[in-house]
């Protein structure tokens, strides 16, 4: 009995030690985590973004841990001083998140070859933008044969039982009820409108998803016949041969900036940066714009062509008109608020 | 551990069984006191940056109504799927061991099934299920009973026999395993005596089933308060019970006092609803041995 609880202790603490200086085992070789996010976004960075970050550093080891922005924010909360991951990736609300927690390292911009070249939306000195998340309509081309041009389109009365919203949880549901509003003479500061319109969509409303990835099983179900949509997600759907189209709405589609970060405390600062400097470049960008990945650079030096060009904007100074970037400080500051009133009040 | 054997007395059967208990014992202490443990300290706290302590998430969540309503819909949520599994599963036990050897393993087959897929997998065939075109309401419309898609997710309904599906498991095998162990001879003497077939079963095999039912409400209603995944596939985005709740100030908000305060208010609940039942089961238990 005693042998055994001693051997248990003793294993129990070469566990421990591992858990604690992590840099015994991984002394030998330096590697960084980079948290991408979930999906095609993983399949597009393990296929573009890892490959030209090897070139650059001799080929550095590289994992990608792809996962919510919020985990990414547990997990280096939770770790500190050693953080588990060294480049995060965030949409625009938890990008403001982690900097405010103090998580992440300022963008050495003086030594980077291509900040400078980036959109003016996408250059922010606490993590640029490397790519921007589009958000407009989307709908079943079999069933509505005119295409909708404008989010007022959600509410016209045949497409009633139809309409597909996300609830607040996601960026895409925030997104959505703040341009909502400033379509009815509201703002990120001045929500009310957005909510007033949302009560008089209810009638029309078949679903309220719990996240942007259940719309798709809704589009293909044929749940719903018309709702806001990401750009890209999209993409995916079509490929799969879901009956979905996607069109910028004419007050602007949103745009969300989806930044890299450099973790604080980072061990590997250096490797971190060229991974970044790697995403911003315009090579990486302009093979990530073509398909299938179809995302949308922020480098001005990208010369935007293909399906991005067509349905999205022709080249960077048409994005300034075509997209809206929201305020997420000000969203974030009331999110709380908003996804409780929402709770409260949208049952359908 | 202390009270090892000595030489005179002979070690009692009992001992082994402590120490046999040791290494779940300590891993439940490891891996599930201990986390509760820090979970009640992070639900101790009053703001999300966790640096003052107080009992603000507490009163937050106990004094307002809108909570309050989540967690008694959740309860009742409970309450529904296991009564239909109930409903549902006691006859199919019943059947079970009325009916010739080769069809009993067909049945256990059947009942086992779905435990060997992932929750996630059905769930997903109950959005084909009750989709505006699943096989509910296409069957419906061609029938010529409804003239426009009857609205079938997204509804509590949909919820609750999504739900009772996804654990008829766990209400079926305590069941079948209670209904085995009832003596054939006591319904053959009950029928000898004079009592019918419905007097049979309210007075002989019911009452000698009770345990088997009490064990299966158990597990029915705990793991139907706690099916994150097929509450939010079926119930949608609008439909708020407490596992979603909990999701929500946790993750999308990082307010992770709140989101424990909830936890912890949630599993008390739980344990009270628990222990009522338990009650009325020994109740019942002891009227039917009198």
């Amino acid at each position: 009995m005693n042998l055994t609880r001693r051997s248990l202790m003793t294993s129990a603490l070469t566990l421990g030690a591992m858990q604690l200086f992590p840099g015994m085992s991984e002394a030998q070789a330096k590697r960084i985590v980079f948290a991408t996010f979930t999906g095609s976004w993983e399949e597009a960075h393990r296929d573009v973004l890892v490959p030209a970050y090897r070139k650059a550093t001799n080929g550095a080891e590289i994992v990608l841990d792809p996962m919510l922005s919020v985990d990414q924010i547990a997990k280096v909360t939770a770790a500190r001083s050693n953080p588990p991951i060294d480049v995060m990736l965030h949409d625009p609300g938890p990008a403001l998140v982690a900097i405010a927690n103090d998580l992440t390292e300022p963008y050495p911009v003086d030594k980077s070859a291509y900040y400078k070249d980036l959109i003016a939306e996408a250059q922010e000195p606490n993590g640029p933008a490397g790519f921007f998340q589009v958000v407009g309509l989307t709908y079943n081309p079999d069933k509505i044969k005119t295409p909708p041009s404008s989010w007022q389109d959600l509410w016209k009365p045949e497409y009633k039982g139809k309409v597909g919203i996300t609830n607040l949880n996601s960026t895409l549901g925030t997104g959505f009820l703040v341009e909502i509003a400033r379509m009815n003479g509201g703002s990120e500061a001045n929500i009310e409108p957005g909510f007033k319109a949302l009560e008089s969509l209810k009638p029309s409303l078949s679903a309220v998803a719990a996240n942007p990835g259940q719309l798709a099983t809704l589009f293909q179900q044929g749940q719903i016949d018309i709702s806001p949509g990401n750009f890209n997600a999209i993409q995916i759907m079509k490929a799969r041969g879901v009956a979905v189209e996607f069109v910028a709405p004419k007050e602007k589609a949103i745009a969300f900036k989806t930044t890299f970060h450099i973790v604080k405390n980072t061990q590997a600062k250096d490797l971190a940066f060229a991974l970044i400097e790697a995403a911003i470049s315009p090579e990486v960008q302009g093979k990530l714009m073509e398909a299938p990945y179809l995302v949308v650079p922020t480098n001005t030096k990208v010369k935007i062509s293909g399906e991005v060009a067509k349905t999205l904007a022709k080249d960077h100074a048409d994005m300034k008109n075509k997209f809206v970037f929201q305020d997420w400080k000000k969203i974030n500051e009331q999110r709380s608020a908003w996804i409780e009133r929402f709770n409260r009040e949208i049952k359908v | 551990m202390a009270a090892t054997p000595t030489t005179q007395n002979l070690p009692t059967v009992t001992a082994y069984e402590l120490k046999l208990a040791w290494p779940l014992g300590a891993f439940f202490i490891v891996f599930f006191l201990a986390p509760l443990v820090l979970l009640f300290i992070v639900s101790l706290y009053t703001d999300t940056t966790m640096t003052h302590f107080g009992l603000t998430q507490y009163a937050k969540f106990l004094l307002d109504p809108f909570s309050l309503k989540v967690l008694g819909a959740t309860l009742w949520l409970g309450v529904e799927v296991t009564a239909l599994c109930l409903l549902l599963g006691f006859p199919l036990a019943y059947v079970y061991l009325r009916v010739p050897g080769w069809a009993q393993s067909v049945l256990i087959l059947i009942v086992l099934l779905p435990l060997l897929t992932s929750v996630v997998v059905r769930t997903f065939a109950w959005i084909v299920i009750l989709g505006r075109q699943g096989i509910i309401n296409t069957a419906l419309l061609e029938l010529g009973l409804i003239d426009s898609p009857l609205r079938l997710l997204y509804t509590e309904g949909g919820v609750i026999v999504a739900l009772a599906q996804v654990q008829m498991p766990l209400m079926v095998l305590p069941l079948i395993t209670a209904l085995t162990r009832i003596d054939p001879n006591l319904a053959d003497a009950s029928a000898a005596l004079g009592a019918g077939a419905w007097r049979t079963f309210w007075k002989v095999t019911l009452p000698l089933t009770l345990p088997g039912v009490i064990a299966g409400c158990l597990l029915t209603y705990a793991a139907a308060l706690s099916a994150f995944i097929t509450q939010t596939l079926v119930g949608g985005g609008q439909m708020l019970f407490m596992p979603m709740y909990l999701y929500q100030q946790a993750s999308t908000l990082n307010n992770w006092p709140f989101a424990a305060a909830i936890s912890f208010i949630f599993l008390v609940a739980v344990f009270a609803v628990i222990t009522v039942f338990n009650m009325l089961g020994k109740i019942s238990q002891g009227y039917a041995n009198a």
